[in-house]
């Protein structure tokens, strides 16, 4: 029994890390309107650049977590006014392939500069015990991160005049529409903050995993099923569906395999869409 | 308006010489060209039949390596496993994929819009990580992928798939100048007003789901004989949905020949740009299928219809 | 002896959550009768529509056609029945051609077809654009469009929601002429309408809802000079 709580334990942790993409996500789709096959490659660039400041920098992986927000928000805001903007009112299909090829682009010029070989920070090792259990010092710190930012979000979003304007547009855009709300700037500087999540979450798992290209790839998948199982739009749904996932992700590979773990994603997104589309919570 | 040609025997004569030119190929041909070729035809027809489907009813398939692995593991596996001769391996491969559509399109095809999209390639994505798993290995030799000779000349193949894509593109061409295609069409611009019109939307959608799965099975089929090989992650990589969904689009989407101008070309710009950037390739092409949707969203044959090159009407 | 009514509504409940659309709503139509469906915006004419359509199903209550029960029947099962209707929101096929947008609704097979669909242009006075896109056509001209469709459909129970709005005065005599002639053919019309002088002058009867029930029904000079009525429409 005490064995399970440590794998509850572990995938609520994991879970954290997984909310953040899909509250990126579900920002970003359910907000703006465009699916961001992409999202993923963000996380990537979050790991990255969190590695290269502290191989080069030697700066503080911590410090890095919150340096991303800014860094990536800003590069979410640009490409947004540069590229995804004209996806707004068009048919889905061609956000799906321009994202696909932005996806496409990013993780292979990041293989390109940067090789395959496998990265990590090694800044925080070593295991915190706790009531009998055992934990990687990398793991919790990361829990934390990713619990703070969340919170920082949710205030954000409760408290702010943006954060209020994004919950009506999420909530009824038409209506946010004739009010004014949902403006070519408040769609860019959502698509930011999808974009700084994304890479908070990946400055945020490079403290615990391992950094190569690729990497994305398993993001985006998870991400889809957040948003999905939270409900289009819907961020306390995504934080749900964030730790919802990871702890399926956790007993899955310990009863079961790693492998049949991978299924996961692609089975939730399978059974939410055709027995509850609108997500498993109400807003 | 200016027809790009001049008239209709003329159209007749050149389609003539073309088959007979390709059926010809392989007597003169090096082994180089005619692999150029078969794949060519092999997404001639993945293109041709996502556009059947997508390009008419408007509902985006993101899956369509669902129906490529689906096909192409039945068939290797009836070769490899139980010595089934191709010519009977492929057909077979080819309907259980179409059967199991019926109920896939009937389950799925009730969601809309990017949910769709969305749930076809958690369908590929799952399938193909089902396939890599332990559980299946027995059937599926799990992740390690599967060898196999067929015993078929490459010219064979060769001329099995040419007559695939023809009958592909005179299926196409068909539907398209149908009431049927008109029904998809209108189910693509309202799905609910075609319905209080009479139309019955479920039987029509399933209905082209099933065709499209066939023939893009029966190459798919065909494809994995020619690579001698197939493996979970290449049978159902998102590259073969993308692919024949690009080259459609650059061909010009829901058209009947947009999906082979844009297989022919597309395959020959991988070969050049293969042959000159080969580290970076992958990064050009992600960058070519930006440039395609922020530039060139109706694709070659919507751009020549748009310049008065092509007419812009539909004959029934 | 009273001839079956073309459509009977019985008992008819729809809700949207907490909203009650439609509360125990009953009534007929008879074949061949005009009749006006009125009322306030949301007070559930719309969404009768769409429990006849099939479009919807009601959470209680049944639908009959000609005396057999259509209320769990799919849309386009209706439809063929004989059953058409056009939206408040004109819903054609834009990027299709006028012939185009005919010819896909057709139940009768081969060649017919197309003479039919040439006899509605005609009749819509539409017929030299016969090639031209839907989306081309002016508002008023795809309204006449959208009719023709459900003529196609060979339709005996027309539904139309709102015919006139927003066509000028004109083409509204030349609509609801056309309707009248369609009409002595045997055609039987439900109209939804605001325009109360469309209604008194076209309508033989009248059904007026409010937030879901049936406040009225009857006869159009009737119901001109019911009181409650005028007062729920008019607040006084």
């Amino acid at each position: 029994m005490v064995n399970f709580i440590e794998i509850l334990i572990r995938g609520l942790m994991l879970g954290s890390v997984y909310a953040l993409v899909g509250m990126g996500l579900t920002l970003v789709w359910g907000v703006v309107g465009i699916v961001n096959i992409a999202h993923g490659e963000f996380v990537m660039l979050g790991a990255y650049f969190a590695f290269w400041a502290f191989s080069l920098l030697h700066l503080n992986p911590l410090f890095s977590v919150a340096l991303s927000i800014p860094v990536f928000f800003f590069a979410g805001v640009v490409i947004h006014r540069r590229i995804t903007e004209r996806l707004v009112k068009e048919h889905e299909l061609s956000a799906l392939i321009l994202t696909f090829g932005m996806s496409i682009l990013i993780w292979n010029l990041a293989q390109f500069f940067w090789t395959n070989t496998y990265r990590s920070v090694s800044y925080l090792t070593g295991n915190f015990p706790f009531m009998g259990l055992v934990f990687g010092k990398g793991k919790t710190f990361s829990f934390g991160l990713a619990i703070a930012i969340t919170a920082a979000l949710f205030l954000f979003l409760k408290y702010s005049k943006w954060g209020k304007a994004i919950r009506a547009t999420s909530q009824n855009s038409e209506v946010a529409l004739v009010c004014g709300i949902n403006t070519m700037k408040m769609r860019m500087l959502t698509f930011g903050m999808g974009i700084g999540l994304a890479g908070a979450a990946g400055a945020i798992v490079s403290l615990q995993w391992v950094i190569f290209p690729q990497m994305g790839g398993s993001y985006i998948s998870k991400a889809f099923a957040i948003v999905v199982l939270g409900g289009l739009g819907n961020i306390q749904g995504a934080l749900a569906g964030g730790l919802i996932i990871g702890m399926l992700e956790a007993i899955v590979t310990q009863y079961l395999s790693a492998k049949m773990a991978q299924i996961i994603p692609s089975v939730t997104i399978l059974i939410i869409l055709l027995l509850r589309p609108t997500g498993l919570f109400k807003k | 308006m200016r027809r790009l040609f001049g008239n209709r025997s003329q159209i007749w004569i050149g389609i003539v010489l073309l088959m007979a030119f390709l059926i010809a190929f392989p007597f003169f041909a090096t082994d180089y060209w005619m692999t150029l070729l078969i794949l060519i035809f092999i997404f001639t027809v993945y293109a041709s039949g996502w556009n059947l489907f997508s390009g008419l009813t408007g509902y985006t398939n993101f899956g369509l390596a669902w129906f490529i692995g689906v096909s192409g593991y039945v068939s290797s596996l009836l070769i490899a496993d139980y010595n089934f001769f191709w010519l009977l391996a492929w057909p077979i491969g080819a309907l259980f994929t179409s059967m199991i559509s019926i109920g896939v399109g009937y389950i799925l095809l009730r969601i809309k819009g990017v949910y769709f999209a969305i749930s076809m390639v958690a369908l590929a994505e799952g399938t193909r990580e089902l396939f890599g798993t332990e559980y299946l290995s027995p059937i599926t030799h799990g992740g390690k992928g599967v060898p196999f000779v067929a015993g078929i000349g490459l010219s064979t193949l060769y001329w099995a798939i040419l007559l695939l894509a023809f009958l592909s593109l005179i299926v196409c061409y068909m539907i398209f100048s149908s009431k049927f295609g008109l029904r998809l069409l209108a189910i693509r611009e309202d799905e609910q007003a075609a319905e209080t019109l009479g139309i019955h939307t479920t039987r029509d959608k399933i209905t082209t789901f099933v065709i499209s799965a066939f023939l893009v099975g029966l190459a798919g089929a065909i494809h994995f004989t020619y690579q001698n090989y197939i493996d979970p992650s290449f049978a159902f990589s998102i590259h073969l949905t993308i692919t024949p969904i690009v080259m459609t689009l650059f061909g010009g989407i829901g058209t009947v020949f947009g999906p082979v101008i844009g297989a022919t070309l597309f395959t020959f710009i991988h070969e050049i740009l293969w042959a000159e950037v080969t580290l970076l390739y992958m990064a050009f092409f992600g960058g070519i299928l930006m440039a395609l949707i922020l530039f060139f969203p109706q694709g070659l044959l919507g751009w020549m219809k748009e310049r008065g090159i092509l007419p812009r009407i539909r004959k029934i | 002896m009273t001839k079956e009514p073309i459509l009977r509504i019985e008992d008819v409940v729809k809700k949207f959550g907490e909203v009650v659309a439609l509360d125990h709503c009953s009534f007929d139509i008879e074949s061949g009768s005009i009749t006006g469906l009125i009322g306030p915006n949301g007070a559930g004419k719309t969404t009768l529509f769409n429990l006849i359509t099939g479009v919807l199903q009601p959470d209680q209550g049944h639908i009959y056609l000609r005396g057999e029960e259509i209320t769990y029947k799919k849309p386009y099962q209706i439809a063929r029945q004989g059953v058409g209707r056009t939206y408040q929101i004109i819903r054609i096929f834009p990027k299709m051609t006028l012939l185009e947008n005919l010819i896909v609704v057709g139940k009768v097979k081969g060649r017919k077809v197309m003479e039919r669909a040439m006899d509605l242009l005609h009749l819509v006075k539409l017929a030299e654009k016969k090639d031209d896109y839907a989306s081309d056509l002016s508002f008023g001209q795809q309204k006449l469009l959208s009719l023709a469709q459900v003529l196609m459909l060979d339709a005996k129970l027309i539904l139309l929601d709102e015919p006139a709005a927003g066509i000028n005065p004109t083409l509204q005599n030349e609509l609801m002429a056309l309707i009248h002639q369609l009409n002595e053919g045997g055609k039987t019309f439900i109209i939804i309408e605001h325009d109360m002088n469309l209604i008194m002058g076209h309508c033989e009867k009248a059904i007026a809802l409010n937030y879901g029930q049936k406040i009225a029904e009857g006869s159009c000079s009737v119901i001109q000079k019911d009181e409650s009525l005028l007062e729920h429409y008019f607040g006084r």
